[in-house]
């Protein structure tokens, strides 16, 4: 065989091998880092090796297909954030055929007409592809209608803290007139949710009185939606409560410490022991000391914690565990696939590392530390809850408005709250970005979707802002970057017009 | 015998009577089929503004309608159950498709854009009593085009759009043709 048909050879084995295992890759299992075609925005960066949880057409789909199936994507994961943010231009708006010149402009009907992934050098915020003054498609008019907007560019009807395209339930014209006015700060300056979540537990007050039953059965008996017996249910709280003798755990783990923090804790007052989340399922000494898990994580704590677990799956902190991610593709059970398996097979996306993350202000000492399990920001021995509302946030973040909360007005406050001020009137991290809201059943919670309220900004208002500051300082605030990145330390150094416009048209 | 053959018999015997069934499917005029869904949708919002908004809301003044109705926490306004009725319905069949329009919109997104909504609107304006059909193209497909009139059947539709700070007209009373409902069927299938 010459040297040249040698080489020949080579060359064909060698892309003959290389073509299947991009196949192998494609269509068995494998890391696609290869395959990814632009680097994907910090939403999805966490995901992106999981290409069908977008990519949920068929290869030989029809571009409409695709288009449609992409959408439909997309909505898996957000429909919630735009059925809560009442989306000022929801697909259903456009479907009708009298809109079909207005589509020819726009296409709202898709995500991806407004947003694209993997495209860097063409998005900005929130992946967005369009120039800022995309309104102009559909409201030439509003020059006619409005006469106070003449002057005002298309580009800044999103940008000046006046509309978005998807959430206004903060900025529409009645809202205004309703909240205008004000001092900048209330007289009572009180996060409603936060007061009621962190005031005193009814039971460990009770505890501490002389007669613990009649307390709480006092208590119970002033509520708004009191017990029927109110006697009764005191008894039955009382019952539940575990004190530091009836931990039951394997020896080597009754350490001093653990037990005294546990006995002192909500899970302690509500009759958790230390096998309700070490060993769920254990029935007896012996099966708690073979299941004993010295770390439960999620999968334990959303048994009980359900609102928190969903919203956190929803959130960049759990994103890697959202239930509606594919599951890594099955390896082939016959024929060539099956080989191609025993080389190329997806892993469980697993929490991601902050080193892995795609933020880039995180503190490199918290390089290695795992994003998604609850523990990672809880600490659940521990009696102070608070650690999670603000030191383990700033464990990891590291950017500037982050640095600068500790010192801020907010700050200020959740200072003297930790030092005895009310529940309610201090303003941690978590408080804003963490917000207490009401679950389907109206029963408060901490959503753990950090970036539900988060952008546009002006999501906080009626969540967070209204409780303590006008509609026109909130408003202000957010629409003033430098402020905002200041941690509220000052004030706005803009005035929005919106609700004095607003004002004048309602008289 | 072949699957494949089975199903081209199936199929050819499937064309050969196509013209056939065609001709029974013709059986409803588009003009037929719109009256009738006119028909459901006319008293159906007829009997929302009569019986929830001018009785329970102007005359027993036991709720609220606003539309702002979940922060208000009021009912929706007629116009508003009308919308989100079409809407729901373009969810689930595009067969046809149906919204209210009017010369005089409160909500600028509902004044007539297309020619053949234009002309409609003014012929039920100026032919009180009378519908409207035509055929017209849009984005490349045709469609069969009803306007019918949407007359204020209730005190509170006159008042509350005469009242209403976006209101291009403030001199609608009861019996008036306000607007028009605009049905639309596709005709290519």
């Amino acid at each position: 065989m010459t040297r040249n048909s040698i080489l020949w050879l080579v060359w064909l084995l060698g892309s003959l091998i290389a073509g299947a295992a991009v196949a192998a890759v494609m269509y068995v299992g494998g890391p696609r880092d290869a395959l990814l075609i632009g680097e994907t925005t910090g939403a999805h960066h966490q995901i992106e090796l999981a290409c069908d949880a977008c990519h949920t057409a068929d290869f030989y789909a029809s571009p409409k297909k695709v288009a449609k199936k992409m959408n439909k994507a997309c909505l898996e994961c957000h429909k919630t954030e735009l059925q809560v943010s009442n989306d000022s231009h929801p697909v259903k708006k456009f479907r009708d055929p009298r809109n079909a010149d207005v589509r020819a402009k726009l296409d709202a009907l898709y995500c991806h007409t407004c947003h694209a992934e993997h495209k860097p050098e063409i998005t900005r915020v929130s992946a967005v592809t369009l120039p800022m003054d995309y309104c102009s498609a559909c409201h030439q008019e509003v020059y006619k209608n409005r006469p106070s907007h003449e002057g005002y560019g298309f580009e800044t009807c999103a940008s000046a803290g006046c509309h978005n395209f998807h959430d206004n339930t903060a900025l529409y014209e009645d809202f205004l007139v309703k909240h205008a006015g004000g001092p900048d700060i209330k007289d009572i300056a009180i996060l409603k949710g936060a007061a009621i979540s962190r005031a005193p537990d009814p039971v460990s007050v009770a505890l501490a009185s002389a007669d613990p039953k009649a307390e709480l059965q006092a208590y119970l008996a002033a509520l708004e939606d009191a017990p029927e017996n109110p006697g009764e249910e005191a008894q039955k709280q009382l019952d539940l409560v575990l004190a530091a003798a009836d931990a039951v755990a394997p020896d080597a783990h009754l350490t001093d410490d653990a037990v005294s923090k546990w006995a002192s804790s909500a899970h302690a007052l509500n009759g958790v022991n230390c096998a309700g989340c070490h060993a769920p399922d254990a029935e007896n000494a012996e099966a708690i000391a073979a299941d004993w898990v010295e770390n439960p994580g999620l999968k334990t704590c959303q048994t009980c914690h359900k609102d928190q677990a969903k919203t956190f799956k929803e959130g960049r902190h759990g994103m890697r565990f959202h239930p509606k991610l594919p599951k890594p593709r099955k390896a082939p059970k016959d024929g060539v696939e099956k080989l191609a398996a025993t080389l190329f097979r997806d892993e469980p996306l697993g929490p991601i590392t902050v080193a892995d993350s795609a933020l880039t202000t995180l503190k490199p000492e918290a390089a290695a530390i795992e994003i998604g399990s609850c523990n990672t920001c809880h600490k659940p021995h521990e009696v102070d809850i608070a650690v999670a509302a603000v030191e383990s946030c700033m464990g990891c973040h590291d950017d500037t408005h982050t640095r600068n909360y500790i010192g801020s007005p907010h700050h200020t406050l959740w200072k003297a709250e930790l030092a005895g001020a009310a529940p309610g009137t201090g303003i941690s991290c978590a408080d804003c970005h963490m917000p207490k809201i009401e679950d389907r059943r109206g029963d408060l919670f901490t959503t753990h979707n950090q970036n539900s309220y988060l952008r546009p900004n002006e999501k906080m208002i009626r969540t967070v802002c209204l409780s303590c500051h006008s509609l026109d300082f909130a408003i202000d605030a957010l629409a003033d970057p430098n402020l905002v990145e200041s941690n509220f330390n000052g004030r706005p150094s803009v005035q929005i017009e919106s609700i004095e416009w607003a004002l004048r048209r309602a008289e | 015998m072949t699957v494949k053959a089975i199903k081209a018999i199936v199929l050819g015997g499937m064309l050969a009577t196509a013209p056939l069934a065609a001709t029974a499917d013709e059986g409803l005029d588009p003009k037929d089929v719109a009256d009738m869904l006119h028909a459901v949708m006319d008293s159906d919002r007829t009997i929302y503004t009569k019986m929830i908004v001018q009785r329970l809301v102007a005359k027993e003044k036991l709720i609220k309608a606003s539309e702002f109705f979940e922060d208000d926490k009021a009912a929706p306004l007629p116009a508003q159950m009308f919308r989100f009725g079409s809407e729901m319905v373009a969810d689930k069949t595009d067969l046809f498709s149906y919204s209210l329009q009017s010369l005089w919109p409160i909500n600028k997104q509902n004044a007539p854009r297309t020619d053949m909504e234009k002309e409609g609107l003014q012929y039920i304006s100026d032919n009180p009593g009378e519908n409207f059909y035509g055929e017209e193209e849009l984005g490349g497909e045709s469609y069969f085009t009803a306007v019918y009139p949407d007359v204020a059947v209730a005190e509170v539709c006159a008042t509350c759009h005469n009242d209403h700070k976006d209101t291009p007209r403030t001199d609608f009373k009861v019996g008036d043709v306000m607007g028009g409902v605009v049905i639309r069927i596709p005709l290519d299938g």
